[in-house]
Order: structure tokens, then sequence, then C-alpha cells
């Protein structure tokens, strides 16, 4: 049990509205390893971001519930700490990497001192110690020039570059567990791959457990291992990525596979896209609430929540899983 | 599916040496460019963020003034018409942009946006206007009940879907669509793939998709051209070029794509998404400063535009590579 | 989207209070426009400096008029004032403000952010003063001095917010069709600053009245009828007389009304804040 850099268990958010509770994130547990990466993918309004925000105690307190029976960090539970504590372990054992790396760094500061300031929080130390520390994790995301992108303020650097100085922002302090939220996403296929691999390459180094929250299952494929599928806050599938890429078992998983274009020297045949969007949070399907968009569909769906094993490696939420 | 154009047909639009500096910023948007889209086909055009790819959508658009160049569609420069002859033209092109939200007026419902282009260019009348856009409204996939709805009540999907029907209401013989799946999730993204493939089929429209995913490309163009920090590097018929791309840079890219990143790379050297200012000379290759194989000519002598001669393959169309590379092998077959 | 913001300023307790005095008061003033209260400003009822009684709830002043009906007029000058300064300097300020956003950085957003420049140089009191002299014997120079002076800042608001919009795709889609300028602004670009223009308006609002009073303290206020302003001018005297009739009826009356209309701007602000709108 203790074995796992991240565990999560029975987590649930949910919005409070005048029309009632609005459940985004429903019931879910999940696991990851040190120095495994594990993705969480789904369409957007899933409850990705939810759970990641969940996870680090950062949804706003009006309005939002969250309950969890525990979430813990080396087999530390971090659900039940107050705002202080929490601050505390916040950048040291867990450290987050926003979508927007234009916005998540503050346009005021140099990169440099951003990246000590995080260090200086948890650890302290003298100007010099803290100066090196952040060179070592700027040359660490592979600057080979790292006193000068210090020196630099975000919107002297690109896109790419603002990325990987946020990584370096999050893994200065060499957290357990690092959650990236469509950190690549914004950005060009080859830097995308450029910045995967830094990570992976870091995540080797320190064995850092990564949770990838992404809609692209072609990226959680180049850089993890396991992979999570959600849809409208549960979980339908878990299983390893070759698993899911050669056989995946929930018709969703399926879909959002064959959704994914691909290059090849051949035309290659008509995309398929799942039909029907995400339906929202204040009138969701009973039953599987993927029922109304899946083709496998059959009236039990309807009427009944597949159960979803927490315990096992490979797990499916559905009556009839592909096989 | 991918039937060849026939090279006898006129291009419906032609892009001659089109150049554009913004000078505020003091950077070369686009730098010589020239391609040309036979009627009923798609070019991709290809690169990444801040290559210009835009900046040449708008010039079309004529929403920027271009330094020099010509463009033509159907054979008249659209910068020699007068002004009745540009509202006709208008009406025969569309731009779809990238997000969803913001390309809707968000205080104007669904019907108002898509009456607007109809009322603008006086087509029909009042009741002829609304089955229109019940019409449009299908066509792309949508309810009726959408049209008193506002921008912000719809999903990014539903959102696209609108911005594309509003593009098409007019009947437009070029549909512009600038990174229009490149903000979509990817399931949305196959939608919205799906339904430009099926409405170019149906409508027989000629599309300029800009993306810069090369997947996106594949799924969509006939042509591809190459986008490089304002200059085109090379243009082929999709299928060579995804099968044998020539110019280094387009390699780059396709290896990208693959999913094999190579590591080597120092950081620094990405200038991949930096743009090119005026200040700096033109008199080298673009692309020489991270180009993987460069020769001592390629800091020199900026490289001319040279067509690729296939002895053996009949050309799906003319292939254009600009690289000292091919210079010597220009008669070879590649 | 407008029913999600009326939703949120109800449930303002603050918000909702100061709609309650803004309409209150504006309820005196139109009674007051429409000759139901107020009419005896003018007349004298009574004896110098009554104390407050059933007949004069709020006394008299030096030459026996009655404060309340004073005070009740005097509403209805507020409302004037600011309802006029209010409309005609945000209507100033929306079209210089769209035309130079519009084209900003062209000689027409040159030349109004230059007599903006200027206007905002001028030290405004001076500035009012001499207007009110130049046209002496008009009655709405007051009036005229702060329409000039107040739409500047409308103007670089909407600015601002014209210059952000018109980089929106929905607007380029306008051009693109070949839409005139002129339908674009009205059509496209300023209703999506309307949330900025109420309560911009309602800070416009308040600030007229605050002036109005300020002037008329100098002077330089209103010629005909009577004011919490010029209240406030005769009260200086009386204060130390020991009559505190004329300084209490205006000075409380201004109070309550500007703090109504700053909680009404504040609850507006954050009910028709665009982010939490889309959220």
């Amino acid at each position: 049990m203790s074995c796992h850099a991240l565990k999560v268990n029975d987590l649930s958010v949910w919005f409070e509205t005048d029309s009632g509770r609005r459940q985004v994130v429903d019931h879910i547990s999940f696991s990851i390893n040190a120095g495994e990466s594990t993705g969480l993918v789904g369409e957007s309004g899933c409850g990705k971001t939810m759970t990641a925000l969940a996870i680090l105690g950062l949804l706003p307190t009006s309005g939002v519930g969250v309950s969890a029976a525990s979430i813990e960090i080396n087999g530390k539970d971090i659900s039940s700490l107050n705002a202080a504590q929490r601050r505390a372990v916040l950048g040291r054992d867990i450290a987050m990497i926003f979508q927007q790396p234009g916005t998540a760094l503050d346009p005021v500061f140099t990169i440099g001192h951003q990246i000590s300031a995080v260090y200086r929080r948890h650890f302290g130390g003298s100007k010099k110690h803290l100066w090196q520390i952040m060179l070592d994790s700027l040359e660490a995301v592979g600057f080979s020039r790292a006193e000068k992108i210090a020196s630099a303020y975000p919107h002297q650097l690109s896109g790419g570059m603002r990325q990987l100085a946020m990584i370096a922002m999050a893994t200065v302090c060499n957290p357990v567990v690092i959650i990236a939220d469509e950190s690549t996403t914004a950005l060009d296929n080859s830097t995308k791959s450029l910045i995967l691999k830094q990570l992976e390459r870091l995540q080797l180094q320190h064995k850092t457990a990564i949770l990838l929250i992404s809609h692209d299952l072609a990226m959680v494929r180049q850089s993890c291992r396991n992979v999570l599928v959600m849809y409208c806050g549960r979980l339908l599938e878990r299983t390893d990525c070759q698993s899911l890429y050669s056989h995946a078992q929930h018709p969703y998983s399926a879909g959002l596979l064959s959704c994914i274009p691909q290059v090849s020297a051949n035309r290659p045949p008509r995309i398929s896209a799942i039909p029907g969007q995400v339906p929202s949070a204040t009138d969701l399907p009973s039953g599987c609430h993927f029922a109304p968009r899946c083709i496998r569909v059959k009236p039990q769906c309807q009427q009944s929540v597949p159960h979803f094993d927490s315990e096992d490696d490979r797990a499916v939420a559905c009556f009839r899983p592909l096989s | 599916m991918s039937t060849p154009t026939p090279p006898t047909k006129p291009p419906l639009l032609e892009v001659r040496n089109l150049s554009l500096s913004f000078h505020q910023q003091e950077q070369v948007a686009i730098d010589r460019v020239s391609f040309s889209i036979t009627a009923g086909s798609t070019l991709g055009l290809v690169g990444a963020s801040g290559a210009g790819k835009s900046s040449i959508a708008r010039a079309i658009m004529r929403l920027i003034k271009p330094d020099s160049g010509e463009i033509l569609f159907k054979g008249k420069n659209i910068f020699m018409m007068n002004s009745q002859q540009m509202m006709a033209t208008r009406q025969r092109m569309q731009l779809v942009f990238q997000e969803p939200f913001t390309s809707l007026s968000p205080r104007r419902t669904i019907e108002q946006s898509l009456l607007e282009p109809l009322q603008h260019f006086a087509i029909g009348d009042t009741n002829s206007r609304q089955e229109k856009t019940r019409q449009i409204i299908q066509t792309v996939g949508l309810d009726h009940d959408v049209l008193r709805r506002y921008p912000h009540q719809l999903s990014s999907g539903q959102q696209q879907r609108i911005a594309i029907a509003r593009a098409l209401i007019t009947s437009p013989d070029l549909l512009i669509a600038d990174e229009a799946v490149a903000s979509l999730d990817v399931s949305i993204q196959a939608q919205i793939i799906q339904l430009i493939q099926s409405l170019q089929e149906e409508l027989g429209i000629t599309l300029l998709f800009i993306s810069h995913d090369l997947a996106v490309i594949r799924q969509i163009a006939n042509d591809v051209a190459v986008m490089y920090q304002g200059q085109l590097l090379e243009q082929s018929p999709a299928d060579t070029f995804f099968s044998k791309p020539n110019h280094p840079y387009s390699k780059t890219l396709l290896s990208f794509t693959n999913n094999k990143a190579p590591t080597s790379l120092p950081v620094e050297n990405w200038r991949l998404d930096r743009g090119r200012t005026t200040a700096e000379t033109t008199s080298n290759c673009v692309f020489a400063r991270s180009c993987q194989v460069k020769m001592p000519i390629c800091d020199q002598l900026e490289p001319a535009s040279h067509q690729i001669q296939y002895r053996n393959q009949h050309p799906l169309g003319p292939h254009y590579v600009k690289c000292h590379l091919y210079e010597e092998v220009n008669t070879n077959d590649t | 989207m407008m029913g999600g913001a009326w939703r949120r300023l109800k449930s303002d307790r603050y918000g909702m209070t100061g709609l309650f005095i803004v309409i209150v008061f504006s309820m005196v003033a139109v009674c007051v426009w429409s000759g139901l209260l107020g009419q005896g400003w003018s007349d004298v009822s009574g004896n110098r400096w009554e104390s407050v009684s059933t007949t004069h709830w709020f006394g008299t002043n030096l030459l026996g008029q009655d404060i309340l009906q004073r005070t009740l007029f005097g509403t209805a000058t507020a409302f004037e004032v600011g309802l006029l300064v209010t409309f005609c300097s945000t209507l100033l300020g929306t079209v210089m403000g769209a035309l130079a956003g519009w084209y900003s950085h062209g000689w027409l957003d040159e030349v109004i952010l230059w007599l903006k420049g200027v206007l905002d140089s001028i030290p405004f009191y001076l500035f009012a003063a001499a207007v009110a002299f130049a046209l002496q014997g008009i009655p709405w120079a007051m009036h005229l001095a702060m329409i000039i002076t107040f739409w500047t800042t409308t103007a670089r608001i909407i600015r601002g917010e014209v210059m952000r919009i018109k980089q929106r795709e929905f607007i380029e889609a306008a051009r693109a069709i070949g839409l005139p300028s002129i339908k674009i602004i009205f059509r496209h670009v300023l209703p999506n600053t309307f949330h900025v223009l109420l309560v911009q308006a309602s800070i416009v609002f308040v600030a007229a009245i605050n002036t109005e009073v300020i002037l008329s303290f100098l002077g330089l206020g209103i010629q005909d009828g009577v004011s919490w302003g010029l209240m406030l001018a005769e009260s200086s005297q009386e204060v130390l007389a020991g009559h505190f009739g004329n300084f209490v009826a205006a000075g409380t009356s201004l109070f309550v009304l500007l703090m109504g209309f700053n909680l009404l701007a504040d609850a507006l602000q954050d009910a028709l804040d665009s982010r939490r709108a889309t959220a």
C-alpha cells in the first residue's frame, strides 16, 4: 500500500447550483506507482481537471463540494490537511503543470526568480545555493544556457520554452507526484514531443509519479505506461497503454482511439468519430453515462451502472465490453 | 476520394509572389509566396505557429494588405477590383477560424449571426433567408432549436459547426479553414473533419486548410504546402509528400508526427515558433540555422524553388522544393 | 446572459439595498417633476430658522422657507444633473472611444487622444469656472462643463474595450464579408461593451451629483431652483449660528443617495462580470 506514490480513494466533486447538485467527479479511485506515468484521458468536460484540482485541494470553497476517503502521497493522507499544511505540501510533494504557460508564469518576475521562490518557500537556503539549484533545474529540462533563461522574463520566451520553464519550476523541489494538465495541448507537435521527452527523462532520474491529463490519446500513448479513461466524472477503463491501443475494451476508449488522425504514406481511411457530445452535468443519462452515444448499447446499459473494479490492474465499466 | 484533379482545370485561387511584413514588429510574415488551388481540391498549408499561415489567409480575405504580390480569384486580381466586384468576390470566399467561441458575436443569437451574411449580400427575401438558415443548420448536423440560442450556450463543437455554417451560408466557392480544428478535443476534431469532408463532397467546395498538424492535413488535403518563417519550402501532392518528403524541414515535421523526437537538439535551437525580423538578411536559406544537413552554400545563398522532375512516376501535380540539396539532383529520379 | 446577471444581482444584499435607495430617490424626483412634491420650495411659509415641527419637518431656513420642500426639490435637481450629464457624456465618450479604439494608432485616434489629454490636464474646477463664466446667463453652463470633462474617462475605457474586442475573430468574420466599419462598431463591438458602459455610467452619475454640489457650493452651480449644493452653501453660515437644518437635510440626502449608487455600481460590476457570466 505504501508503494503508491499517489493513491486516490473514492474522490467525488460536485457543484452546488440553484438547480441542485451537479456531480462532476463521481467516486473515483486510482493509484500511481513511483516512477510511473498514468494518463487520464477523456473529452473536455469529463471532470479531468476537476480531479486534478481536487487532488491538490485548489478548488474554490464556495459552491463546490469535495469528498474523498483518502488522497495519499507516499502513504500520507493529504485530504484532511488544513490550508496551511496543504501549502507546505504543494510544490514540495506534489506539483502541477498548467495548460497555459503564458498565464501560469508571473510576467513581472524573471524565470529564475520564480523558480527559486518555489524552492525557497519549502527549503530555504542561501541566495547562492538557491541560484545554483535553480540553474540545475533549468539545465535538467534541457536548457544549455540556463543563466540566460533564468534572467529572462516570461514574455521573452516562446511558448515551448515557457512550458519547459514551468516544468523546471515544478521539478525544482523533486516532488513525489507531478500533475500535468493538458500541459502540451497549446503547443506544436514538434515542441510537444520534445517537452514530453524531457519530462520522461526527469521522471526516470527522480522516480517521480506523473498524472498526465489530456484529451489526446496519441500523446498519452507516447509517454504513459498506464491509462485511465474518464467520462462524465466516472472512470470507464483502466489498463496499460499497450493493451488499450491493441484492444481497447470499453466502446468509449475504442471510439476515442478511432478519432486520432494518422500520418501515413498512403491516404488513410476516412476518420471515424463518436457521434453526439458529452452530456452536461445537469442532465446526465441514467445507467451508463455513455449509453446514448454507444454503438454497442443494450437495454441494461440505460438502467444500471456497470461495476468498475477499483482494485484490479485492468478494469472496465461496461456490460458489453469489446474483447 | 483522392482522385487527382486534371492539371488542365484552371485554378480557382492563385497567389503570386505575395509578401507582407508587419512594420510595427519589424517582422516578415509572408515572403514571396506563390501557390494555386484547383477548383474542388484541398490545399493543406502546414507549418509551425508564427510561420505566416494565418497572414496568408487574411491577405486572401483582404483583411490585411500585403506589401506586394497578386492574389487571383477566378483569374481576377482581388487588389484591382472595384468595390462592387469585391462585394461579389467576398460572397464567394469565406473563412473559418481557430477559436470557435470568439468567432461568434457573443451578444447575438445564432440565427442573427447566420442571417447577417445573407442580409449583407441581399440574398433572398426574409422568408427564404430563414429557410436557408434552417437548411444550413441541418447541413452541419445541428437541430433548429440552436438558432435561438447564444454562443455561450453551445459546446465548442457546436460553436465550430455554427462558424462553418455561417461560412457556408452564402454558398462560397472557396473556404479557408484557419486552424479550424486545432483548439478542439480529438473527438470533436474528428467530427469536424468528417463534416468538412462530407461538405466538400456534397458541395464541391475548394478548400485552403491551414493547420500545424500533419495528421489532420493527411486526412483532408490533396496537396500540401509547407511554410517556414514566411516562405514556402515545399509544395507537392499529398501522396508524394507523405511518402517522400524532400525538404529537410518537411522531414523534420514528419518525424515529429511519428512520435520520434530527436533529443539531441538543444532547446535553444527550436526556433520553430519564432518569426524572422525584417532586419535579418534573406541572402541565406531561412531554414539553414536549424537544418541538420546544412551545407556551406546554405548560409550564403538563398535557394530557388525547384520543380522536382519525375522520370518514372506519373506526377499527380508539380512538386516544388526550395533547397540547395535538390539543385543537382534536379533531373534525377529522387 | 442578462438573466444571469439579474439573478446574481438579486442575491447581492448590498446591491439590492443600493437599488432600493436609488429607486426611492428617483421616485421622489419623478414626483417633483410631475408636480406632486416639493412645489413649495420657494414659498416663505414660516419664520426664519424655525426648528423641527409637524408643519416644518426639517425646520425652515434664513428666509423662512421649508427645508423639507427644498430637500425634495433638490433631489429632482440632483437627478436632473445626474441623468443629463451621464447621458450626454456617456454618449459622447462612447462614440469618441469607439472611433479611437477602432481606428487605433490612426490620425483620428491621435486627435481624440490629444483632445482627451488636453481636457484631462486642466484642473477641473478651474475649467468649470471658466466655462461657467464664458457661458454666463446660460442655465446649462455647469452641465456643459461636466459633459465636456466627464466623457474622457468613458472614452478611455471604451477605447480599450474596443481595441480588445476588435481582435476577436467574430469581428474579422464580419470584415470578411465586407461589412462597413460603422456597422461593425454598432452591431458587433459596442453591444459587447454594454456591461462596462453600465458600470461606468453609474460612476459618472455619482460624480455628476457630487460635482454639482461642490460647484453650487462655490457659486458656479445651478442658477435657477434649489439644489443640495446651494443648501449646503447656505448652511455654512448657519452652522456657526447653531442652525443645522439645511446642513443635516442636504448632507444626509447626498450621503444616502451616493452610497446607494455606489453599492449598486459595485454589485453591477460583479453581476455583469463577463468572466463569471461565462463560467
